[in-house]
């Protein structure tokens, strides 16, 4: 069974206060979240990221289309007692500590007496946040914030766990300290959700991604299979040698220096390395390293981006609207 | 315990905790305790009226701090939480919308009662200390029993009129997403609730167009009756009071509120978070 | 859409179910509502320090509550204690606000009134114009209705025609306010004197005051009409040798066209053993003023 399934998902929000006029956020998306492991919801800033979890958790209403989360619908209270949410840049209570906080959430998931007080240690220790557990919140850095914004989202012990831009505003120890987290989380077995802008993170972390743009899924796969399919050429770095023997020895590539004297030789589209390598071994040259050079994430994105943006711009002229507005 | 009541309980207790350590309930709370204390002083330059005076003053004082702690903290209850996005954390966990309302009116209502039972005592303190300086002659002239219990008959009263200014207070603070327009929403029917029993009896105005009377007659009716709980003068002065009259005023704001209170779930359960 | 309509229903029928409680306790056992709590504050001076920048607001709810107090004990049948809160509520409005114009006009007219339509307190009505005058001393109009409320409530014209000399020596005075002072002078307490004035009044377009004069001319209109119904009667006496037993007599020996009423309609009484003619007493013009004489 699917931890989220959202079939012809569809959100207007109406903007202006006096004649109120629908703008799509959300535009029917169509996405399976498999059980366990870490799926990333990628894409730029208001691509509808943020609404399309908001769906999820109930805080929205759909205009259109359904969802379903752990099986059920969004916002059934039995569904909430498995999963956990931290917002995009939570901030909590000023006047509350961390543990205080955590108790109290913890209260709302049934928890009693030793076993709440037990959950909530454990979930402190979690995410590092043990010695500073009876600090007033509003004394918190963002970092620590945003562990606190973790602890309450894992407090319930959850299956799944949907986190709304987890990394943003941190710093780079603080997102290491994230990532781990997340990483760990699948490894558990449970369901991670998470929805970034920064692709790097989601290369690391995920099985798969779906990527949006202005409300849409543009791209939705394993991540090796999105970015594999388009492997580009290799990397050798070899010492030894000078640039008349390297283009003798490696005709389809480029060849350029390195400051420290070694050279980096690019093999472009089909050529296969396994032939040059042998060359260079015979020329007498030292290799270094074979590094393939895949497409990454971000090259993905940008070609998903600009061809959604091309479909947009022919389906406006199409339609003969005026681009120009 | 149920479930329910539990975390009813618990969001109530969270709006306390957060009450009582904030600053703004401590401000109100200690200008009151210096104004009740000062009618010592006042009542010291006023010859012969002094216990009148304590008690006017006092009630008037506990009073008026209810209510600011009730506007106050009551259109923040909600609003604070999106302000500050803590509502999308609550409300993603296993509790209901209406025991959210329910648990703040809750929370709300423990948090001033405390405070008006505070000062309340510290009333009745000076009163006692008012009683055994005076001589047992000059206590027999008075209207009223110095330390008087129907004082708290008051407080009763005082108390049914907080819990309806909260239960309006949350009701704006449901719907608006702005804590500067649920304020002005609240004052203004407050201002308007003690003003109600005029407006029932505008009637009694002469050369009035019937059509004016009665539509000003039904707002009368209509916006909750602030108005109506005030019985200090008839306690100061140790007057009885009708058969009935508590209890009625007691159903009636227990009525309203529960009203405005299912007013308020049924907006908040239908509200989007963007 | 359903739901939502079902739940505003619910919500109106809990605000219904208050209100009617509200109601049921008013009605079961109201609170007494003693001077005390409307006028928690007597002295107008501490009233005015206590509502700091909000006095005129406040004096605007005293005005409210004057009107109210005003209407409600016209129609209370209750004797005692009637209006008795009116000249406390009139002074403390005037004293938060002593610009507030309509209050001592209006007040002075209210406090004059002869019972049971007012208190019938003419030197209270006096006081409060003057009052008036002090804390505006180019108002004319209170020095003209100080001159009325002599002539009308306590009859002294002699008074009254120094009042009206004073308002019209006063800047912006209309000059109708001589002729007025003079018919005063000169003819005080004579109806024709009397009906020449309120005439002016009338024509004078002075709205509040029309409907007091309205209300005078009617009350000399029912005056001649006594005179002449009594001299008819004794008309009736001299050729009949008897007082005539109804009205119903006099129509029928065609002294009259049918049973006489007062300028509101309401049909004069006759009492047949003392032979006097008199307005029911139902009639709103009661009382008459007294010692109108005719010329």
């Amino acid at each position: 069974m699917s931890a989220v399934t959202t079939q012809d998902l569809t959100k207007d929000f109406l903007t202006g206060f006096w004649r109120p006029v629908p703008k799509r956020a959300l535009d029917c998306l169509t996405l399976e979240v498999p059980t366990g492991g870490v799926f990333g919801l990628l894409g730029p800033n208001g691509a509808g990221k943020s609404t399309t979890l908001k769906l999820l958790m109930g805080l929205l209403w759909p205009t259109r289309g359904t969802a379903r989360i752990l099986g059920l619908p969004p916002g059934d209270t039995a569904a909430r007692q498995r999963l956990g949410f931290l917002p995009e840049n939570p901030t909590f209570y000023d006047h509350l500590t961390a543990e205080e906080l955590l108790s109290y959430f913890a209260g709302l998931f049934g928890y009693r007496g030793e076993a709440r007080r037990r959950r909530v240690e454990y979930v402190l220790d979690l995410v590092g946040l043990a010695a500073d557990r009876r600090r007033p919140l509003r004394q918190y850095s963002k970092g620590m914030v945003q562990r606190v914004g973790l602890a309450q989202a894992l407090v319930n012990d959850p299956e799944l766990v949907v986190l709304d831009e987890p990394m943003s505003g941190l710093d780079p120890i603080g997102r290491r300290d994230v990532r781990a987290m997340i990483a760990a989380l699948g490894a558990e077995g449970r369901t991670v959700l998470f929805s970034s802008h920064i692709l790097t993170d989601a290369e690391e972390l995920c099985e798969r991604v779906a990527i949006i743009a202005r409300g849409r899924l543009v791209a939705e796969g394993r991540v090796a299979d999105l970015a594999s399919r388009h492997v580009t050429g290799w990397r050798l770095t070899v010492s030894g040698g000078d640039d008349e023997v390297l283009a003798r020895v490696v005709p389809g590539g480029t060849v350029e220096r390195l400051a420290d004297g070694r050279a980096v030789v690019n093999l472009h589209g089909e050529t296969r390395p396994e032939p040059v390598i042998a060359a260079l071994a015979g020329a007498g040259l030292r290799l270094e390293s074979v590094i393939p050079r895949r497409e990454s994430l971000e090259d993905v994105f940008v070609r998903a981006l600009n061809g959604d943006a091309g479909d947009d711009a022919a389906a406006r002229a199409g339609r003969g609207e005026v681009a120009a507005r | 315990m149920t479930p329910t009541l539990r975390r009813i309980g618990l969001v109530a207790w969270h709006v306390f905790k957060e009450g009582v350590r904030d600053r703004v309930l401590y401000a109100i709370g200690a200008f009151a305790l210096l104004l009740v204390a000062s009618a010592i002083l006042i009542a010291q330059i006023t010859a012969g009226q002094d216990v009148k005076i304590i008690k006017d003053l006092g009630l008037a004082v506990i009073e008026l701090a209810g209510v600011l702690m009730a506007i106050v903290i009551g259109v923040g209850l909600v609003a604070r939480e999106i302000d500050r996005r803590s509502i999308f954390s609550l409300l993603t966990k296993p509790l209901p919308r209406w025991e959210f309302v329910v648990g703040k009116f809750a929370g709300l209502l423990l948090t001033v009662m405390v405070n008006v039972a505070g000062m309340t005592a510290a009333l009745f303190l000076m009163l006692t200390f008012a009683h055994f300086r005076m001589t047992p002659e000059y206590r027999a002239v008075l209207d009223a029993p110095v330390v008087d219990p129907r004082l708290l008959l008051v407080m009763v009263m005082i108390g049914a009129e907080l819990a309806l200014l909260i239960a309006v207070a949350l009701f704006f603070s449901t719907f608006s997403s702005s804590a500067l327009l649920s304020i002005v929403f609240t004052v203004g029917l407050y201002l308007a609730g003690l003003l109600s029993q005029d407006l029932r009896r505008f009637g009694d105005i002469v050369d009035v167009s019937p059509a004016v009377a009665w539509v000003v007659q039904a707002v009368g009716w209509i916006i909750p009756a602030f108005s109506a709980f005030d019985i200090k003068s008839q306690v100061v002065h140790g007057l009885p009071l009708p058969d009935g009259f508590v209890p009625m005023t007691l159903a009636y704001a227990a009525l309203y509120a529960t009203a405005l209170i299912a007013a308020s779930v049924g907006l908040f359960s239908r509200r989007e978070f963007k | 859409m359903l739901r939502g309509l079902a739940g505003i229903l619910v919500v109106a029928a809990g605000i219904g179910a208050a209100a009617a409680v509200l109601h049921a306790r008013d009605v079961d056992g109201p609170l007494p509502i003693p001077a005390e709590r409307l006028l928690y504050l007597r002295s107008g001076q501490a009233a005015d320090r206590l509502f700091l920048n909000f006095d005129a607001l406040a004096a605007d709810v005293y005005w409210m509550r004057a009107i109210q107090h005003y209407g409600r004990d016209r129609k209370s049948p209750r004797i005692e204690g009637r209006f008795e809160l009116l000249q406390p509520l009139l002074d403390l409005t005037t004293t938060l606000d002593p610009h507030f114009n309509i209050v001592y006009r209006f007040g002075a007219i209210f406090l004059s009134m002869d019972p049971p339509n007012g208190p019938g307190r003419p030197d209270q009505g006096i006081e409060l114009l003057e009052k008036g005058l002090r804390h505006n001393p180019h108002r004319w109009q209170y020095a003209h209705d100080i001159g009325f409320v002599h002539y009308w409530h306590t009859g002294d014209y002699l008074q009254a025609a120094e009042w009206f000399e004073r308002a019209a020596a006063m800047e912006g005075a209309p000059d109708w306010l001589h002729q007025v002072a003079a018919i005063t002078r000169a003819e005080g307490g004579d109806r024709d004197g009397a009906r020449q004035l309120l005439a002016e009044i009338l024509n004078s377009g002075e709205g509040y005051l029309v409907s007091a004069a309205e209300r005078a001319l009617a009350q000399l209109d029912a005056l001649d009409a006594l005179d002449q119904l009594a001299a008819i009667i004794e008309r009736y006496r001299e050729a009949t040798g008897q007082r005539p037993g109804s009205w119903q007599d006099l129509v029928a020996a065609r002294y009259l066209r049918g049973v006489p009423a007062d300028p509101t309609g309401v049909p004069f009484a006759y009492d047949p053993a003392t032979g006097r003619v008199s307005l029911h007493p139902s009639s709103s013009l009661l009382p008459l003023p007294q010692g109108m004489r005719h010329d």
